[in-house]
């Protein structure tokens, strides 16, 4: 399948964006893999092996805008079973904040 | 009465279709190294339909290769035996059982899940490094057991489907209450006359409860995965619900919120390609 991409400079690159094709450093020696999910520490050492543009993959169509109730309201519904006053369940508790930071697009720590 | 006695669970796997003799040879070798690669590279060109498809999905992009393959034999150089026997099985698998039979049972949804599993688990363990092809593989069957009771019980297993939308239960519970057995028996039963590996057998026999002694690691990753699926609701099913996660499992694979942020992701873009491909 080939995918969209548009080369990025690395300055407008964001972890989170994915790679439509492998990087190569000058000798090229691959520094990463296709379909890799960038993160901060990824592009800091992209940085520093004089990498200057990314071949980034373009999300088609565009990601509709996130309704934070609707979203809520059916993640509840999925974890309908889970009790968050249970702290004996804590494992389920975890999936449920991560997932809720994912689809509410809160990302870590927020 | 919709009871099943082991007798007639058997009968059940015995009448299930057979996968091509060179799938039943990769899955019950799965983890060998040393099977005579030209030769099944040779068998599983013979049938044109699991090579179309296994060399469509060596060429997705979840796989990276910066040429395409048009063989198995260049898919096993370019991407190694152990990926490329993963997705013959893969390939073979999804298209073996009929569809369509059971009422209310949503077959498309069942494989969605199952292919949203193997890719999570395969994500999994990477980060575990563990074996990724074995957990794809894991990820892929570990439900099977469903199948083998809606195949071999149709009208009985609609009844389980009734069960479960009464209770708003999860399917393992709808299917003692009904069956007195349930998907994990049955995929034991099918891991056994399949002849699966004992690794493979072990994770479907414990994805359920990853934390009896004993169940092995491969349990966990596919517990795991099986539970975030759910969450991301990648099956489209109305009362999709979410187990309850082991603590055990979810300690053992030790991740951070990060990694897990990028798991998600991961597995909801090679989802989508991968569904594709296999339920085309």
């Amino acid at each position: 399948m080939s995918a969209p991409y548009q080369l990025t400079p690395l300055a407008e690159t964001r972890p989170g964006m994915v790679l439509s094709d492998v990087v190569r450093d000058a000798k090229g020696n691959v520094l990463l893999a296709q379909g890799i999910v960038l993160t901060e520490a990824m592009l800091g050492s992209l940085a520093r092996h004089g990498v200057d543009m990314l071949p980034i993959l373009q999300a088609v169509p565009a990601p509709p805008p996130v309704d934070p109730e609707a979203v809520q309201g059916r993640l509840d519904h999925l974890f309908r079973k889970h009790d968050r006053d249970d702290l004996g369940d804590w494992a389920t508790g975890i999936l449920r904040r991560y997932v809720e930071d994912y689809r509410l697009q809160r990302g870590v720590d927020a | 009465m919709n009871r099943l006695t082991p007798e007639q669970l058997a009968a059940g796997v015995q009448d299930l279709p057979s996968l091509p003799a060179v799938v039943m040879e990769l899955l019950s070798s799965i983890e060998q190294d040393d099977i005579d690669i030209s030769v099944l590279a040779k068998k599983v060109s013979y049938d044109q339909a699991l090579t179309a498809k296994t060399l469509r999905l060596a060429n997705s992009s979840s796989f990276g290769l910066q040429v395409k393959v048009t063989t198995i034999q260049q898919a096993i150089t370019f991407l190694g035996f152990q990926t490329t026997r993963n997705l013959i099985t893969a390939a073979a698998i999804t298209g073996c059982f009929p569809s369509g039979r059971c009422p209310g049972f949503h077959d498309k949804a069942f494989w969605r899940h199952s292919i949203a599993t193997a890719a999570c688990a395969r994500g999994l363990a990477r980060r575990m490094r563990f074996n990724q092809d074995i957990a794809f593989t894991a990820g892929l069957l570990h439900d099977i057991g469903r199948l083998v009771l809606v195949s071999a019980q149709p009208d009985a297993y609609a009844a389980v489907v009734r069960w479960r939308a009464q209770h708003d239960g999860d399917w393992q519970a709808a299917e003692q209450a009904v069956l007195g057995i349930d998907h994990v028996d049955a995929g034991v039963a099918l891991a056994d006359h399949w002849n699966f590996s004992g690794t493979m057998r072990q994770a479907i026999a414990y994805h359920h409860a990853p934390e009896v002694h004993g169940a092995g690691f491969l349990a966990a990753i596919v517990h795991v995965a099986n539970a975030i699926v759910h969450a991301l609701d990648l099956a489209v099913e109305d009362d999709e619900l979410v187990p309850r996660v082991s603590s055990v499992a979810w300690d053992a694979m030790g991740l951070n919120e990060e990694a897990y942020l990028h798991l998600f992701r991961e597995t909801e873009l090679q989802f989508e390609e991968m569904s594709a491909i296999l339920m085309a």
